[in-house]
């Protein structure tokens, strides 16, 4: 069903180690009641990887990005996130989780607290650092994504996209080696959109792991080594950006293109 | 809001795009004034408007006055007060021994001390306007003249004005030492109630069976909050788990409390405790009326706090997993703040009601403070005084009422509610 396009080099990489596979997932199944949303997806993402996915809403893009820190339970197949394969066990789940960020299309920033403490929360609780040690690295990505003089103000006060970026910076605070971020952009106005893809491009460039649920072709042209299609719970296609917005290989892609441009 | 850039900045948004506001763009204006009207335009505009506005005016205009003149005819005319003042020491601590009374005074002055204390080291500034002074003045002297005309010896009134004292002085220490009070301050409030019956029982001290008046209905409504708070957040916790089992215990202790009413609960408490405690165990009957009425009000806060968990944005728990809290730490870090924080209005409501609820206990033959009033218009020498001792008795009651409310708009304000 998926279309690869890889270097040599790639594929030897990838029969001969699996290691380098951050994360693999496996003819991944997700039912939700009688509806199928999720039929039989597999994919690997690479260290060092951006992956985008585009695909029409209901086309399970989101379901698929969240089975991967078990946001929710997939049904049937496999999922391997850096060696580590994602069971019932709670204990898997929790350290899977603490290596993977999350940005939201809605932010979910908690709004009794300050940006300082959204952000220094989960290192301080789920990594056990000191005070000083987290709020020193809060400091940092609030530099990074561009918002530092905003530290003690809470949540609404803020912009759109400039509560995106905090949300960013949260998920960065637990130095994950992966990001997921579904639909990071949906819930912005547009003067607000660069702002945040401008963050994501440059994490994108500094080598970070990423899966991006999006519809912004600007940037999967951009900042995306390959390109997906999902539609109605299938993986129609994989490529490489330039192939898969000039040369589509599935009249299903094509399609979709054709809509969106 | 108040600080996004757009609204600080109109136009501000195209400076960041790098478009420049244009030329020709009108200027930013002031929004327009609306003068405030003389006193004699304000009673046309709002008294007398129309025919039927002037109607409703004069016909609630002469009912306030009818009202305000019998209220003060009977205060200062027709009352009989010394009732009152014969009766005031049932009426705050019923049949509590008067030579155990210091430990009474004792548990008071803590409170008034720890109190000031909180005050002063809070950040709050009461904000001096006409309004307020006027309000303060007003409250305190008429609070002054009630106490100087009932209580009627020295000793009382010196150890009165102690008390005032004593908080004053509270709160300067307490705006002095500031912030470094918070953690000694928060134990001293937990260890109060403890302490507050080691002084009542220790030494020969007096058993809960002597225990009367306003003091009980004190010590009943703390009890009832403060053990009632935590069981509430645990049921509605219980009433939310994916456990079967738990789900179903809490559900059935919340609607078999809640179903009944306090006064029965009250009353049955002597025959069912004792189904849950060892035979040995010789538990005094107010204790297992304090049981009954906090499980009673356990309920009602878990119905309270169920709303408030409902109101959580599922956002927030799928963020507070994707950073991989554990279920404790996302109930206590995430959840349980935002959805307290909804609950205040009606939580203060519900506990303002059991402070009155404690009036029930009279139903179990405790002399509280309602009690106490009825008896005392019963007895021979003031018999029918009904008039006097209940008005005297439901202005304690709504003096402390009303300032619980006034209190939790105040903590509404300072957490802001509705406002983040």
């Amino acid at each position: 069903m998926t279309q690869e396009t890889e270097s040599p080099q790639q594929a030897e990489a990838k029969a001969g180690r699996t290691d380098d596979h951050m994360i693999v997932a496996q003819d991944v199944k997700k039912w939700f009641g009688h509806f199928q949303a999720l039929r039989g997806i597999s994919m690997t993402v690479d260290r060092r990887e951006t992956v985008v996915v585009v695909g029409p809403s209901g086309s399970g893009k989101s379901t698929f990005i969240r089975t991967i820190n078990r946001l929710e339970r997939h049904d049937g197949g496999r999922i391997v996130v850096d060696g580590i394969e994602l069971t019932d066990d709670i204990r898997n789940i929790a350290q899977v989780r603490s290596e993977i960020g999350m940005v939201f299309q809605s932010f979910n920033l908690f709004p009794h607290l300050t940006i300082m403490q959204n952000i220094t929360l989960a290192p301080r609780n789920v990594r056990r650092w000191a005070k000083e040690k987290a709020e020193e690295k809060a400091v940092q990505l609030l530099e990074r994504v561009g918002i530092p003089e905003q530290a003690q103000k809470y949540p609404a006060q803020l912009s759109g996209g400039q509560q995106q970026r905090v949300a960013i910076a949260r998920a960065l605070a637990m130095e994950p080696k992966i990001m997921l971020f579904d639909e990071p952009t949906s819930a912005l106005d547009p003067e607000m959109i660069k702002e945040v893809l401008d963050v994501m491009e440059e994490l994108s460039e500094s080598g970070m792991t990423m899966i991006v649920v999006t519809h912004e072709i600007g940037f999967a042209r951009h900042a995306a080594d390959r390109v997906c299609l999902f539609d109605e719970g299938v993986l129609v296609e994989k490529a490489s950006p330039d192939r898969f917005f000039d040369d589509p290989q599935h009249d299903r892609t094509k399609r979709f293109l054709s809509q969106i441009v | 809001m108040a600080d996004d850039p757009r609204r600080r900045r109109p136009f501000g948004f195209e400076e960041d795009l790098g478009v420049a506001v244009t030329e020709d763009a009108p200027a930013v204006e002031a929004a327009p004034l609306s003068t405030p009207a003389t006193p004699t335009e304000w009673i046309r505009q709002n008294l007398f408007s129309s025919w039927f506005n002037t109607i409703l005016t004069l016909v609630a205009g002469a009912f306030l006055l009818f009202v305000l003149y019998s209220l003060i005819n009977f205060t200062f005319v027709s009352a009989d007060w010394a009732v009152v003042q014969r009766f005031m020491k049932a009426y705050m601590a019923g049949p509590f021994p008067i030579e155990e009374v210091w430990r009474i005074w004792v548990c008071f002055y803590a409170v008034a001390l720890l109190a000031g204390l909180s005050l002063g080291s809070s950040r709050w500034r009461p904000r001096v306007t006409t309004r307020t002074v006027l309000v303060t003045a007003v409250s305190s002297g008429a609070a002054s003249a009630i106490v100087l005309y009932t209580v009627r010896t020295a000793l009382v009134l010196s150890l009165t004005a102690g008390i005032v004292i004593v908080a004053a002085a509270g709160t300067v220490v307490g705006r002095a030492l500031g912030n470094r009070l918070r953690k000694p301050l928060l134990a001293a409030w937990f260890l109060l109630f403890p302490i507050m019956l080691v002084v009542v029982r220790a030494f020969d001290g007096v058993a809960p069976r002597f225990w009367g008046g306003l003091f009980f209905n004190l010590i009943a409504a703390t009890v009832g909050i403060v053990a009632s708070f935590p069981i509430g957040l645990l049921l509605a916790l219980g009433r939310k788990s994916s456990l079967p089992a738990v789900r179903i215990v809490c559900v059935v202790i919340i609607e078999v409390f809640r179903g009944v009413p306090l006064i029965a609960w009250l009353i049955f408490s002597r025959f069912v405790v004792d189904l849950f405690l060892p035979p040995q165990m010789e538990v005094p009957n107010i204790i297992k009326a304090f049981i009954a009425m906090t499980m009673f009000s356990s309920a009602y806060v878990a119905e309270i706090v169920r709303g408030g968990l409902q109101g959580v944005d599922p956002g927030q728990l799928e963020a507070g997993r994707a950073l991989g809290l554990s279920p404790l730490r996302l109930t206590a870090l995430i959840v349980m703040p935002q959805a307290l924080r909804s609950t205040i209005p009606p939580m203060i409501g519900h506990f303002i009601s059991l402070f009155k609820d404690t009036s029930l206990f009279s139903a179990i033959a405790v002399t509280e403070l309602l009690s106490a009033a009825r008896r005392s218009s019963a007895s021979l020498e003031f018999f029918g005084l009904d008039a006097e001792t209940l008005l005297f008795a439901a202005l304690i009651f709504w003096v402390i009422a009303f300032s619980m409310s006034r209190w939790s708009q105040r903590l509404e304000h300072r957490l802001g509610v509705g406002e983040r």
